[in-house]
């Protein structure tokens, strides 16, 4: 305030320097905490699995250096078969939850009260009350040599062999996949259909838009940003969670993640931090090309 | 009856429930091929629900709509020769304006050339042409409405259905739509029903209106025939600034009937209802209609009433002064405002009179 009585009679104290509040000045600091967390938590520990990748390989741990010889271990041994693999599998669980679980977003939109909905879907929140593993574990007896789904076939006479194909294998994955993820395509297609307003179906039924295609000329092109997003999502966690091929999967079916964690075991972490720092590089191409096609800031804006 | 052509839409003792609740009920109805048509009444009182019976959107509970003639009512809204303007800003938002307007057409089936021709010449008789490849967001509600209106009329089904066109514009820029609307109707001939709930709106746009409330056809003329002479007491409340007052019959003589308002015998003409003496009536009179003078000393004329003078108030053109009756009855006595120089104290005596057929009778 020193300024102010040297000034000039008559001057007031500049507009452009009013004295702050200590809760002014905290306030304006709290919108920097999430940026903090984000950089202290995600982007060092993200950075440093590309650092740590090309360390050297010691006995029990790791020493700095430079050496790509875990991208090589990665890329020149079976594991790269087995990461594009899982790639596919996880495309296809992609496929089948959106198959299954889109539809039931459209119809939780379309055909059930407005007052009802977020009840509905919280239904699918269920699952998550139980721990994964055990809701994974769950399938074994579902799906093994002499489980529910072999019984019941062999009962009905449709097979006279138990299939094998169901555990220990892809299809396992596959199946534990869907039924893990199958939510998040529900979730992420409800938001999606936000951006469907319900009057398009009133045009529809005047225009005389048949289902398939308003389907493929409305519905998708609107709610193609929501359900990119959760397809990425499931897509990566695909790929990521070890639990599922560690529980569900046998011989060759495996993901990146259970590679990674079968690495951290085999206390090569360089490799462990190769491959995780593959599957970063991954899932960003993925979002950049989504967000070319899409724009998915439009996931979040409301329709103008 | 078979040389005649049928009307557009003719409805018959239509009916429409939800559960318990009663949003339409014996509605009968019959709007002529080329007409603009209004539905008008308050809010929740049944005419979106009648329009989107018309148009297919729901099924009626009893009932019958024909459409030119044809019964329709196992029809979706496609197969009617009807199509909707919605409230909403209702365009397909990841399309062009072009697009939008084409893509019914494009349903349909239509070869390109053709479908591109007639959406071209839908835009320029909405006054879009230049618009052509703007997204809907780039546009303003007026203009996103015309998109709408083009829309429906590449389809070339010969009644337009329009639920409250205007009524998310702001107030300026519904007036030039209500004109530009009737405009278009002229231009293309078709049969518009457009509900709203805006009687300013209505009485610009409409050849006919048909008042609806509470689920009911309440009554339904020619746009002047309902503002100047309404049938119902309902009407005389909805329609124009009418004041209403109730009172009892003393005494019919011929065509005129006395009534006893608050203590004042009026005579109004009966107008061909019947009315016994002891039976309630209520009254209408327009409030333009009633003058105020200072002078309430002069004796009962059967076209007069004493109240009390309330307060003056001044909306611009005209200026409402309102008077109490000794009953407690508002009346309302509306002069163009320039005219006025005599302002009465408050709580003056102050007698208000009229023209003797400027007051009906209605019986409910």
């Amino acid at each position: 305030m020193a300024t102010v009585t040297t000034n000039p009679v008559g001057r007031t104290r500049p507009a452009d320097s009013p004295r702050e509040s200590w809760s002014e000045k905290l306030g304006r600091w709290v919108f920097y905490l999430p940026l903090i967390f984000m950089v202290l938590f995600f982007a060092i520990p993200m950075a440093a699995t590309v650092v740590f990748s090309v360390f050297e390989r010691t006995m029990f741990w790791m020493e700095p250096g430079f050496t790509l010889f875990s991208y090589e271990n990665f890329f020149f041994s079976a594991r790269l078969t087995n990461f594009l693999d899982s790639m596919k599998y996880s495309l296809i669980a992609v496929a089948i939850c959106f198959v299954l679980g889109f539809p039931i977003a459209v119809f939780v939109r379309k055909s059930i009260p407005q007052v009802a909905q977020h009840r509905v879907v919280l239904l699918f929140i269920l699952p998550f009350m139980v721990s994964e593993i055990i809701r994974v574990f769950a399938l074994r007896p579902v799906l093994q040599r002499n489980g529910l789904v072999n019984t019941t076939l062999q009962n009905l006479g449709l097979i006279d062999e138990p299939l094998t194909v169901l555990l220990y294998s892809h299809t396992g994955v596959v199946i534990g996949e869907v039924m893990s993820f199958l939510p998040f395509i529900v979730f992420s297609g409800f938001l999606a259909m936000e951006a469907v307003p319900k009057y398009i179906f009133e045009v529809c039924d005047d225009l005389g838009v048949g289902p398939w295609r308003r389907f493929c000329d409305v519905i998708l092109p609107l709610a193609a940003p929501g359900i990119f997003a959760g397809s990425v999502f499931i897509f990566v966690n695909g790929l990521g969670v070890a639990l599922l091929p560690n529980i569900l999967g046998g011989p060759g079916a495996v993901n990146a993640g259970l590679i990674a964690t079968q690495a951290i075991t085999a206390l090569d972490f360089p490799l462990a931090m190769a491959v995780s720092a593959i599957m970063m590089a991954t899932l960003m191409t993925l979002l950049w090309i989504g967000h070319r096609l899409f724009d998915l800031t439009r996931i979040l804006s409301p329709l103008s | 009856m078979t040389k005649t052509p049928a009307p557009a839409v003719e409805l018959r003792g239509l009916a429409k429930h939800y559960g318990d609740v009663v949003a339409l009920t014996d509605v009968d109805l019959s709007i002529a091929a080329g007409e603009y048509f209004v539905l008008l009444g308050p809010s929740g009182g049944g005419k979106t629900t009648l329009l989107r019976t018309i148009g297919g959107f729901h099924r009626p509970t009893k009932g019958e709509v024909l459409l030119h003639g044809q019964e329709v009512g196992h029809l979706p809204p496609d197969k009617r020769p009807t199509t909707m303007v919605f409230q909403a800003y209702a365009l397909f938002p990841h399309m062009s304006v072009t697009q939008n307007v084409g893509y019914g057409l494009k349903v349909a089936g239509m070869d390109k050339a053709q479908a591109a021709e007639k959406t071209a010449a839908a835009l320029e008789m909405v006054g879009l042409d230049t618009f052509a490849d703007r997204r809907p967001h780039e546009l303003s509600g007026g203009q996103q409405q015309r998109v709408q209106l083009a829309r429906a009329f590449v389809l070339d089904r010969d009644i337009l259905l329009l639920d409250e066109p205007l009524a998310a514009l702001d107030a300026q820029l519904r007036k030039d739509m209500c004109l530009e609307l009737k405009h278009l109707q002229e231009k293309v001939g078709i049969t518009f029903i457009h509900v709203t709930h805006n009687q300013e709106e209505a009485m610009t746009v409409a050849d006919r209106i048909a008042l609806i409330a509470n689920g009911r056809l309440v009554e339904h003329g020619a746009a002047r025939d309902i503002y100047r002479a309404p049938q119902k007491a309902f009407t005389a409340s909805f329609v124009g600034e009418n004041n209403l007052l109730s009172g009892r019959v003393t005494e019919t003589a011929g065509q005129t009937a006395r009534i006893d308002v608050g203590g004042t015998a009026l005579r109004v003409d009966r107008r061909g209802q019947q009315v016994q003496t002891g039976q309630d009536v209520t009254l209408s009179i327009r409030s333009e209609s009633v003058a105020l003078d200072t002078a309430p000393d002069t004796e009962e004329d059967g076209t007069s009433l004493v109240g009390s003078y309330n307060e003056a108030v001044y909306l611009g053109l005209t200026t409402s002064h309102l008077v109490h009756l000794p009953d407690g009855t508002e009346m309302v006595s509306r002069v163009i405002a320039d005219q006025d120089d005599m302002m009465p104290a408050a709580g003056a005596p102050v007698r208000l009179s009229w023209q003797p057929d400027a007051i009906r009778l209605h019986v409910e």
